[in-house]
């Protein structure tokens, strides 16, 4: 069943600039964890605010649960809304507890067990009657994580949650936090810059570009098979390689722009090819440039055609300016 | 018996508080102390309790006009017949009849269709340093326009009525070019910008600043009066001029009041207008204010005697508030601040 | 083209949709209201422009030049000697490690306390003072040179006595500021080789100027606004013609114009500031980094920079403070009675109504348009905060304006009762109110009002449980900033004051005009000691916070 389904979300501040938000939509289903995904200036945050009630859209309908939230005519207001919202910097009510903030929403003291469980399970008893500048960065997301769970919400919606944590302790909250949504089965959304993050805790992401869902699916299938360029520089490097110069490649996508179909190849897609016997298609060409890094090499070749950037193990041995072939391999 | 003394007292006072059923409400520009005492003698003798909002005459007619028939102003009290002529013209003052107040007011000293009543008499003149001037260099108003006088006069503001009014009855007498290029000369002798008021006028003469100033008889009576020494000081170094003595007279103007066409309390408004003309009253106001009474003759200040009889203008007051405003335009051409 | 008015119909189609149908509430619909009251006096003023002026020519043709100038030289004059007194005092005590150092700090904002009219009255006999330096001048040069002397020197003169009372405003903002700016711009400038007055001219000065230009203009803001320290030099500025050709030329449209003139200069002037603040984002550097070490001073420098900074307290305070003391001390007897007794009171709870309500719709109206997010009614606001920018004497018009037409609709009078001065006070005093209140809001409550309104919590609830107590401090210094503007609140109370109602304002300026100087000392000291009340606990409220 679909918790939460958008159509249409378009939305523009300035009516010069191009819209924030454009034709977007998507949907959730239920005890489904979600993660919105791009650059700055892409749209999941305006998306995020605008499922929460704290922006209206130009147009287009949200729809939560068989209620209508947002269409042309109507528009629910975020304290109606079954939506729990935590924000990147938590907003924690700095003049209450952590007891009074946790209590402090909408039917929050109906259901006092859930509230200890939900406690106990972050790990946050005793802190209960400290003040929020008495906590630490990750005790204040757990506050803010079980005051939106507290109303008991149709949907939780987190803005960046792991981006103020440091590397260390991202890992262990990723798996803590979904843990918590799959015991609690609540439906997730949030919003991240990090396609690790997101893969790690999200069920399907939908990657944002300029205001559009560029493509929506599993980490694993956006990976392999990206719409376009953009979706596909999420993962990292990759190299589009024109289609007919490797026609049996599994996945390719037609660039809008020249309309040509094109291949992306991953830089540890790559082999050196000694032997010129190989089914593999094989490139000819001079190595530019070589860095060494931790766990690969880094190298820039060029061929007649296409420049391309290749991931090597860090045991075979490479110099500048010399001429190698290479393979790729769809497999790796 | 003390305590009983003291509580009937009480009971009286209170008795006193509610048995004054009626109830007067000024609007006053005068903010003289005689005024305070007689409206003080006025609710003793009446039971009329009176209430005042003091303010500038201005500001008080203006209100008058914006508050309209619901005003709960009875009474207007201002200095100038300028102000009551422009009370008058605004349509805030109401025609009355009175045998008493007729009698107690002469007719040039009231409104011919009785909107208004003069209550004091002032007269504006030139007082001069006894020192550094001879009486016999004095004649007129319009001699201090003469070069011999650059830089020996002060004077206040054009804001002040006085001032306007003076300025009225010259354009009375000679019209209005002849009355700016007064202006303009009197404000080219001056020996500082026009400020302060007119006592400040007087410290200026009395310091050796200037050689004579156009001011308010009556200031002078404060001055002398004052409870400062300095203020004592200067009114002694400085002698009163009634000037245009072999003309039309000195300018005089009075203070006076009206029943705003509002009242709600015509009947006492009239009385209590009756109060401040009749002779007893007049009295305190020479004596505490040296103010002279509406008829100069009655005067019994001695302070007033003392600076001797004087012939004044006779030109209907009504007139100078006819003039009021292109006084002021007068005054702005001539660059008299 | 065609799709192009489309679009922007259609923009506007929607905006109208959300901000009148989707955020359309009791909150808003109130705030939207009051919002537009608040502005009707203004707009009062500025809706009978268009009423023929009589003597609009005369006016143009003979003063108006006059009050230009006249104001201009003020302005120009108070602002320039405010800067100085005020940027030296605040680079001394912030920079500078010299004996006395904190006690200067917080001294020098007392001035603060003493309205330009009272400062002007305790100053009243500087002139007269003159006048042995003017006879000399006409005994020994010559008659006009002395006419001249006099009549140019009241500029100055009352420049002076209004930049003392006045330099605060710079004093605050300046020190503030250099005490925020970054220790490494300084350090910096000193391992390049600058000294003390080179990192002043060239680093600090310059960092600090945008705030500086804020202080500067609530300086001509109070410059142009006062009536009464004019009105006493009679110096012909915009304020005293107003007065003027409404009352003694007796023509209001023509007195609007002029009204309309002064808006008009200080609206210039608020554009000139924006302009001049542009790149007002200079010091937003990080509170972890220290503030700069301050400069040890020798013996001779310190002893000078001790002069320095009494310099302004002498002539903006101490003087002031003990001639009123000496002359109420004179003529305290004559004048403390039941009926000073009674002004006061009235004092007191009328500054302390307007306070109250002043602060309450200030806080309803910054919530409703930050946690409704409604841009109509940020806009409604910034409207009825314009109120502080127009002087008092201006509103009192537009008040009396507006009641006359709400008498001839309804045959309510407004006039001459407290509801319609209150309300004065408030469309006066309401920016000033509403800007600590709105910032801290915005600094500290909109993401969490945002959380909030996503728990479900009601607005009333979100108001009173966490706006209010955690803006408890801005409202404190809110309230008792209104509570001291309304104490010494002149113009505007003396055009509106109700029946039988005088205030101590109304009293010491009465008096004064009365040329009873000493006794306006009386009521002038009362106000000057209720002003010195808030002072001293918002300089107990910044010392904490430094802590």
């Amino acid at each position: 069943m679909n918790v939460l389904t958008l159509k249409n979300i378009t939305k523009s501040y300035n009516s010069n600039e191009p819209p924030a938000l454009n034709d977007l939509s998507f949907n959730c289903q239920s005890s489904e964890v979600i993660a919105l995904i791009g650059g700055s200036g892409s749209g999941k945050t305006t998306l995020l605010r605008i499922i929460a009630g704290l922006e209206a859209p130009d147009y287009g309908e949200v729809i939560l649960n068989n209620d209508t939230l947002n269409s042309s005519t109507v528009f629910v207001t975020p304290e109606k809304r079954d939506c729990g919202l935590v924000f990147q910097d938590y907003a924690l009510f700095p003049n209450r507890t952590v007891r009074q903030n946790i209590i402090f929403g909408k039917g929050a003291m109906d259901d006092p067990s859930w509230i200890n469980e939900l406690i106990n399970m972050t790990g946050i008893a005793g802190l209960e009657k400290r003040f929020p500048h008495e906590l630490s960065g990750g005790q204040q997301q757990r506050v803010a994580l079980v005051r939106a769970l507290a109303t008991r919400p149709l949907l939780l919606l987190l803005d960046e949650p792991l981006s103020h944590l440091d590397p260390e302790l991202k890992e262990s909250v990723r798996t803590e936090l979904l843990k918590l949504f799959r015991e609690t089965k609540t439906t997730v959304v949030f919003v991240s810059h990090d396609i690790e993050d997101a893969t790690a805790m999200a069920d399907r992401m939908v990657v944002m570009h300029k205001g559009k869902a560029e493509q929506i699916g599993t980490s694993n299938e956006i990976y392999k098979n990206p719409m376009n360029k953009n979706v596909a520089r999420l993962f990292g490097k990759t190299n589009f390689i024109p289609i007919k110069l490797i026609p049996n490649a599994p996945y390719s996508f037609t660039e809008k722009e020249s309309n040509e179909k094109l291949v992306p190849v991953r830089p540890h897609q790559w082999r050196v090819i000694n032997d010129p016997t190989t089914d593999l298609p094989t490139f000819n060409g001079k190595v530019k440039s070589v860095i060494n890094q931790v766990s690969h090499k880094e190298v820039e070749f060029e061929t007649s055609q296409l420049n391309i950037t290749l991931h090597l193990p860090t045991n075979q041995s490479v110099q500048a300016d010399s001429k190698l072939t290479i393979a790729y391999n769809a497999e790796l | 018996m003390k305590y009983f003394l003291k509580l009937s007292l009480g009971l009286s006072f209170l008795l006193c508080v509610y048995t004054s059923a009626a109830e007067l409400n000024v609007y006053s520009h005068r903010h003289y102390d005689s005024d305070a005492i007689l409206f003080k003698e006025f609710t003793e003798k009446t039971n009329i309790k009176v209430n005042v909002v003091k303010g500038s005459a201005d500001q008080l007619i203006q209100r008058l006009v914006t508050e309209g028939k619901n005003s709960p102003a009875d009474v207007l009290l201002t200095v100038d017949a300028g102000r009551l002529h422009r009370a008058k013209s605004a349509g805030v003052l109401q025609p009355v009849k009175s045998k008493t107040l007729r009698s107690n007011v002469p007719k040039s000293m009231r409104d011919p269709e009785g909107h208004w009543y003069g209550m004091t008499v002032r007269s504006r003149v030139i007082v001069y340093s006894k020192d550094r001037v001879k009486t016999s260099e004095l004649s007129t108003y319009e001699s201090l326009a003469k070069p011999e006088w650059k830089g020996r006069v002060v004077a206040r503001s054009s804001s002040n009525i006085y001032n306007q009014s003076l300025l009225a009855s010259i354009i009375a007498a000679h019209g209005k070019d002849k009355a700016l290029a007064w202006a303009k000369a009197v404000r080219k002798n001056m020996a500082r910008a026009p400020r302060g008021s007119d006592r400040d006028q007087a410290r200026a003469v009395a310091a050796g600043l200037a050689d004579v100033a156009i001011m308010n008889t009556y200031y002078l009576g404060i001055l002398a009066n004052s409870s400062v020494a300095a203020d004592r000081e200067v009114a002694n170094k400085v002698g009163v001029f009634f000037p245009n003595q072999k003309d039309r007279g000195a300018h005089i103007n009075v203070s006076g009041g009206g029943v705003t066409a509002s009242a709600k309390n015509k009947k006492e408004a009239i009385q209590f207008l009756e109060f401040l003309t009749s002779a007893k009253s007049q009295e305190t106001f020479g004596n505490v204010n040296y103010e002279y009474p509406v008829k100069i003759k009655n005067n019994q200040s001695e302070l007033l005697k003392s600076w001797g009889k004087f012939k004044a203008d006779k030109v209907n007051l009504s007139i100078l508030g006819a003039n009021n405003a292109e006084a002021v335009k007068l005054f702005d051409l001539a660059g008299w601040e | 083209m065609a799709a192009y008015l489309i679009k922007i119909a259609q923009y506007w189609l929607r905006f109208i949709k959300h901000e009148f149908y989707f955020k359309l509430n009791a909150w808003t619909i109130s705030a939207l209201v009051i919002g537009l009251v608040l502005f009707l006096p203004m707009a009062e003023v500025v809706w009978h422009l268009t009423m023929p002026a009589e003597s609009w020519e005369h006016l143009r043709d003979t003063v108006l030049g006059q009050y230009i100038k006249g104001s201009l030289i003020l302005v120009v004059g108070t602002a320039a000697l405010s800067i100085f007194l005020g940027v030296s005092s605040a680079w001394l005590v912030a920079s500078c490690k010299f004996p006395g150092r904190k006690f200067f700090e917080w001294i020098l904002i007392l001035p603060l306390a003493i309205p330009t009219y009272i400062a002007a009255y305790s100053y009243f006999d500087l002139l007269d003072k003159l006048n042995p330096f003017l006879i000399w001048i006409r005994l020994n040069i010559s008659t006009e040179a002395m006419a001249l002397v006099s009549d140019a020197i009241v500029y100055p003169v009352t420049i002076i006595v209004l930049a003392s009372v006045l330099y605060p405003y710079v004093y605050l903002v300046a020190r503030a500021a250099f005490i925020q700016q970054s220790n490494q711009c300084i350090e910096a400038a000193r391992t390049l080789g600058h000294g003390p007055h080179s990192t002043f001219w060239r680093t600090a000065l310059p960092l600090a100027r945008p705030a500086i230009i804020g202080g500067v203009s609530l300086v001509i803001m109070e410059t142009l606004n006062d009536y009464g320290a004019v009105k006493h030099f009679n110096i012909p500025t915009f304020t005293t013609g107003i007065f003027r050709t409404w009352l003694s030329i007796g023509d209001l449209p023509g007195a609007l114009r002029l009204a309309a003139c002064l808006m008009v200069l200080i609206l210039f002037l608020l554009i000139l500031e924006k302009w001049l603040r542009f790149g007002a984002k200079f010091h937003n550097n990080s509170k972890s980094d220290r503030p700069f070490k301050p400069y040890e001073l020798g013996q001779i420098k310190s002893f000078l920079a001790i002069l320095c900074c009494l310099f302004p307290i002498i002539i903006g305070f101490i003087l002031p403070i003990s001639r009123l003391a000496y002359w109420a001390s004179q003529t305290i007897e004559n004048v403390i009675d039941s009926n000073f007794l009674i002004l006061t009171a009235n004092s007191i709870a009328i500054a302390t109504a307007a306070s109250l309500i002043t602060v309450l719709l200030a806080i309803f109206l910054t919530f409703t348009s930050r946690y409704f997010g409604s841009r109509t009614i940020n806009a409604t606001n910034r409207l009825a905060i314009l109120g502080y920018a127009v002087p008092g004497a201006v509103i009192a018009i537009g008040i009396l304006l507006l009641a006359k037409q709400v008498n001839q609709a309804i045959g309510w009078i407004m006039t001459g009762s407290l509801s319609m001065l209150v309300l004065a006070y408030v469309v006066r005093f309401l920016a000033v109110a509403w800007q600590p209140i709105d910032s801290g809001m915005e600094r500290n409550c909109e993401q969490i009002n945002n959380a909030s309104r996503s728990l479900g919590v009601t607005a009333i609830r979100s108001l009173t449980k966490i706006n209010i107590p955690m803006l408890r401090n801005a409202l404190v210094a809110a309230g008792l900033f209104v509570f001291v503007d309304t104490m010494k609140e002149l113009p505007l109370t003396l055009i509106l004051r109700p029946f039988n109602f005088e205030t101590l304002s109304t009293k010491t300026f009465d008096l004064a005009q009365q040329a009873q100087i000493p006794e306006s000392a009386v009521p002038a000291l009362c106000i000057i000691i209720v002003s010195l009340l808030p002072l001293i606990w918002l300089n107990f409220q910044i010392r904490n916070t430094e802590k």
